[in-house]
């Protein structure tokens, strides 16, 4: 036991992943409701 | 008559150009921080989460900050504008309060060796988001909007007390997680790509509050808009 943590890049991974994804999902619901909203408009 | 905020162009393109620069500034942050950036001694390449756990606490504090601020405004002032303000920031800080404790559960398990303690950090930051999804829950489930603006900003004044608790949690009580770094408790190396990283973040988020506001404006003006004149036309003897 040596209190150092070796490897673990799919943590590294993960968060970073997670919160691209959610991120990028975020932001693609916002393009939608904008979207909606100015076709809603031009009607 | 209640006065809907208009819904802005100007401020959507706005938001796209920032959302750019954010992009950007995100994505050189994290490449620094996964690609350039010295592993740290005791947690080794584990600790590259930094890079994206602790911009998003220092931006999910402000943006809750921020929502703070437009609730106080709103009660003051009684302008649409901040409500919608309100109701963006208020998720932002939500979905960012939620990312915090996943990247930090995922942090926890390799370096803690546990997903999830009750610590006073770890607790508080729960308490924090429960709030604030109350607050998003509050408003879904309330219709008029008057009543919604002002329940859901006094609702804000007081959740906000969560925010320095977290912040401080650290400090008061004896907690897992480590007190707030400095610059001078970090090496340079690792400050650069942890400060583009936030500002990269910032601009993302001031972007989406921007972008999520404009559709609580839209929204606001069909549900403050007058209802639409009808008239009951009889047709004296107008059929057959």
């Amino acid at each position: 036991m040596t209190g150092i943590v070796t490897g673990g890049w799919e943590f590294v991974w993960a968060a970073y992943g997670i919160t691209a994804a959610v991120l990028v999902a975020y932001g693609l619901r916002l393009a939608v409701g904008l979207r909606k909203g100015k076709e809603h408009d031009e009607r | 008559m209640e006065t809907a905020p208009a819904f802005s162009p100007k401020a959507v393109r706005g938001a796209i150009a920032a959302l750019g620069v954010g992009v950007l500034l995100l994505a050189i942050g994290w490449y620094v921080g996964l690609f350039v950036a010295p592993p740290e001694h005791y947690m080794g390449e584990v600790q590259r989460i930094m890079y994206v756990h602790v911009p998003t606490a220092w931006n999910a504090m402000l943006v809750l900050s921020f929502a703070f601020l437009c609730a106080l405004a709103f009660l003051w002032k009684n302008d649409w504008k901040w409500d919608a303000r309100l109701e963006a920031a208020v998720e932002m800080g939500v979905l960012l309060s939620f990312l915090l404790c996943v990247q930090g559960a995922i942090w926890a398990k390799p370096t803690w060796g546990v997903w999830w303690d009750w610590d006073p950090r770890l607790t508080t930051t729960a308490v924090m988001l429960v709030a604030f999804v109350g607050i998003l829950a509050l408003r879904h489930l309330v219709d008029d909007p008057r009543k919604r603006a002002v329940w859901s900003s006094v609702a804000t004044v007081i959740s906000y007390a969560s925010v320095p608790i977290v912040y401080f949690s650290v400090r008061w009580w004896n907690s897992l997680h480590q007190v707030q770094s400095t610059p001078q408790t970090v090496d340079s190396a690792m400050v650069t790509p942890l400060r583009i990283a936030a500002l990269g973040m910032l601009f993302v988020w001031i972007a989406f509050v921007t972008l999520r506001s404009q559709l609580a404006r839209r929204r606001l003006a069909q549900e403050l808009a007058p209802p639409p004149f009808t008239t009951a036309t009889v047709a004296a003897g107008g059929e057959g």
